[in-house]
C-alpha cells in the first residue's frame, strides 16, 4: 500500500515539474497546489491545505527568474504532506524545508544534465531530421527533470518511514528545535521578497514602495486593497506623466 | 500581395508545440532553445520549403534562447512567424529574438511571477490557512484561463501585428505597460512583505528603581518599544537585509536562504526570536 502510495506522488511530482516547464495549466509545482493535490491523494486535504499554504507563503514571488535554482517546494510540499497527515502539522514542516533544500543541489545538477538534449538536437538539425528531434522532444526532453524529482520522492515515502519517525520523536524530546524551525518559517518569505525587489527598479522609483508599506503596516489596508490602490496610484501617475502635457 | 504560406492550422500546430514543450529539455548551455526551435518547426518547413534552406533554419534556431514563457515566448513567435511568412533572412529573425528576449524577460517576470502570482497565491495561502479547500481551487482557476488566454492573445497579435510589432514597440507601448505594473509591483510588494513575514522578539528588559521609597520592578518590553517606533520593524529590517545581500553582495538566493534559516533557527532557538 505504501509502495502504491510512494509511486502515485512520484508520479504526481513528475507531472507538477513537467506542468511547471511547460503547459503552466495548473501551476501544481506551487507549493500550495501540490500540497492540496497530496492532501487528496493520502485522504487529508486539511493537512494538505495547512502545509501547501504555509510552504507557498514561504515561497511567495520564490520563483526561477532566469534559470536561478530556488528550494524546491514541490517536493517540499508532497513530502511534508504525506508525513504531516493525520495532524502531524509541525513534523511535515520541520521536514519539507530541509527537503526543499536538499532538492536543489539536484535541481542545478538536472539542469546541467539536460545538455544532451540541446547536443542531440545539434546532431538531427545538421542531418535535417526534424521527425527524430520531434521524437525526442515529446518522449525524452523531460526525463531528466521529471526523474530527478520521481526518484527522490518515491524512495522518501517508500523507505523514509524510520528516518521520519526518528526524527519526530527528536522533535519531541528538544521542543526548542520546533521554536527554531517556526522563526525560520516566518523570516524564509523576506527571500521572495528580496527576489521580487530585486527585479523591480526600487532605486529609481522608492516612493511606491514606501506608500505600499505605509497603507498596510500603518493604514491596516487588506492585500486586495493594496492591488487596487497600486493600480489606482500607477494609472494617476501616467496620467500626469503622459496625458497632462496634451490637455 | 504575397499568398500566405503558413495556414491557419500551421499557426495553431506551432501554437500547442509551444504550449506542451516550450521548456523542456532547458538546460545551462542554450536554456529554452530547443523548446523554441520544436515550436517554431512546422512555421519554418512551410516557409523553407528547400532541404538545405529547412536545414540551416533548423540549426540556426537551436540558437540560445530564453525569456518569461508566459508573457514573452508567445509574442515573439508570433512576430517570427510573420517575419518568416514575409520571407526574412534568418539574421533579422534571430535579430528579432535576440533584441526581444530580454526586455520581455523582464517584463515577463515583474507581470507574471512577481505581481500577479503574489497576488493570486497569497489570497489562496490565506484561504487554504483557514481550512479553505476552495483556496488551491482558486489559485488554479485564477492560473488556467488567465493565462491560456494571455498567451493566445499574444500570439496572434504580435502574428497579425507582423513586421510593425518592433517600431510599435519602440513607440513605447511595452514601455509604458512596464511603468504601470513597475509601480504596481512597488506598492504591492511594499504591503505584501510585512503582512507575510513575520519576525518578532520576546526579549523583555528590566530594571530595579525605587519609587517613592520602595524597590520596584520596571520591565519593557522590547517589541512594544518597536512598535512604537515604527509597526513591522524588525519583518522590513529582515526583507531589507535579503534584498541588500542579493543585489549589492552578490549572493545566490540559496545563500540567503541558508543564512535567513541560521540566523532564523539560533534566535528562535534561543528566544531572542518568536
Amino acid at each position: 500500500m505504501r509502495i502504491l502510495t510512494a509511486l502515485i506522488l512520484a508520479a504526481f511530482s513528475y507531472i507538477a515539474i513537467y506542468d511547471m516547464l511547460s503547459p503552466n495549466f495548473l501551476m501544481l509545482a506551487r507549493p500550495l497546489v501540490a500540497g492540496f493535490f497530496t492532501g487528496l491523494i493520502v485522504g487529508d486535504v486539511q493537512s494538505g491545505l495547512l502545509i501547501g499554504g504555509t510552504l507557498e507563503l514561504m515561497a511567495l514571488g520564490v520563483y526561477t527568474y532566469g534559470g536561478a535554482t530556488i528550494p524546491d517546494y514541490t517536493v517540499g510540499a508532497i513530502l511534508g504532506t504525506y508525513f504531516g497527515k493525520g495532524g502531524n502539522f509541525e513534523t511535515g514542516i520541520a521536514l519539507a524545508i530541509p527537503a526543499a533544500l536538499l532538492l536543489t543541489q539536484v535541481d542545478i545538477l538536472n539542469r546541467f544534465l539536460n545538455f544532451v538534449f540541446v547536443h542531440r538536437a545539434d546532431t538531427y538539425a545538421e542531418a535535417g531530421d526534424d521527425k527524430g528531434f520531434d521524437r525526442m522532444m515529446v518522449w525524452t526532453s523531460h526525463m531528466i527533470w521529471g526523474f530527478s524529482r520521481f526518484i527522490p520522492v518515491f524512495l522518501a515515502i517508500a523507505f523514509g518511514e524510520p528516518l521520519v519517525k526518528a526524527v519526530s520523536s527528536f522533535f519531541d524530546t528538544f521542543p526548542w528545535i520546533n521554536k527554531g524551525i517556526n522563526t525560520v518559517g516566518g523570516i524564509l518569505p523576506a527571500l521572495g521578497f528580496a527576489m521580487l525587489l530585486k527585479i523591480l527598479p526600487v532605486e529609481k522609483y522608492p516612493a511606491f514602495l514606501i506608500l505600499g508599506f505605509v497603507m498596510f503596516a500603518f493604514l491596516k489596508m487588506p492585500l486586495v486593497g493594496l492591488a487596487l490602490f497600486g493600480v489606482a496610484v500607477a494609472l494617476v501617475y501616467q496620467y500626469l506623466k503622459y496625458e497632462k502635457k496634451g490637455a | 500581395m504575397a499568398t500566405k504560406k503558413v495556414t491557419r492550422k500551421d499557426l495553431m500546430a506551432a501554437f500547442w508545440r509551444y504550449i506542451w514543450m516550450s521548456q523542456c529539455g532547458w538546460n545551462y548551455e542554450r536554456m529554452q532553445s530547443v523548446g523554441y526551435c520544436y515550436s517554431m518547426l512546422p512555421i519554418l518547413k512551410k516557409t523553407r520549403p528547400g532541404k538545405e534552406e529547412f536545414k540551416e533554419a533548423f540549426i540556426t534556431n537551436l540558437n540560445f534562447y530564453n525569456t518569461n514563457p508566459v508573457v514573452g515566448t508567445p509574442l515573439i513567435m508570433g512576430a517570427h512567424v510573420a517575419l518568416e511568412e514575409a520571407g526574412a533572412s534568418l539574421d533579422t529573425t534571430e535579430g528579432l529574438k535576440v533584441g526581444l528576449m530580454g526586455p520581455l524577460a523582464g517584463v515577463g517576470d515583474t507581470l507574471v511571477w512577481a505581481i500577479y502570482n503574489s497576488i493570486i497565491f497569497s489570497i489562496g495561502s490565506i484561504m487554504s490557512l483557514g481550512g479553505n479547500a476552495f483556496g488551491p481551487i482558486f489559485v488554479m482557476i485564477f492560473i488556467f484561463f488567465p493565462y491560456m488566454a494571455v498567451r493566445y492573445w499574444q500570439y496572434m497579435w504580435a502574428y497579425n501585428q507582423g513586421t510593425n510589432l518592433l517600431s510599435s514597440l519602440g513607440g513605447g507601448a511595452i514601455a509604458r505597460i512596464t511603468e504601470l505594473a513597475t509601480i504596481v509591483g512597488l506598492i504591492v510588494v511594499g504591503g505584501f512583505a510585512p503582512s507575510i513575514v513575520r519576525l518578532t522578539t520576546p526579549l523583555k528588559y528590566s530594571q530595579e528603581t525605587t519609587l517613592a521609597g520602595e524597590a520596584i520592578t520596571q520591565t519593557v518590553e522590547i517589541q512594544s518599544s518597536l512598535d512604537s517606533i515604527m509597526p513591522y520593524l524588525l519583518p522590513a529590517l529582515v526583507t531589507y537585509l535579503a534584498y541588500w545581500l542579493l543585489k549589492n553582495k552578490g549572493w545566490t538566493p540559496v545563500k540567503v536562504i541558508f543564512l535567513l534559516i541560521v540566523v532564523g533557527f539560533i534566535g528562535g532557538a534561543l528566544n531572542i526570536f518568536g
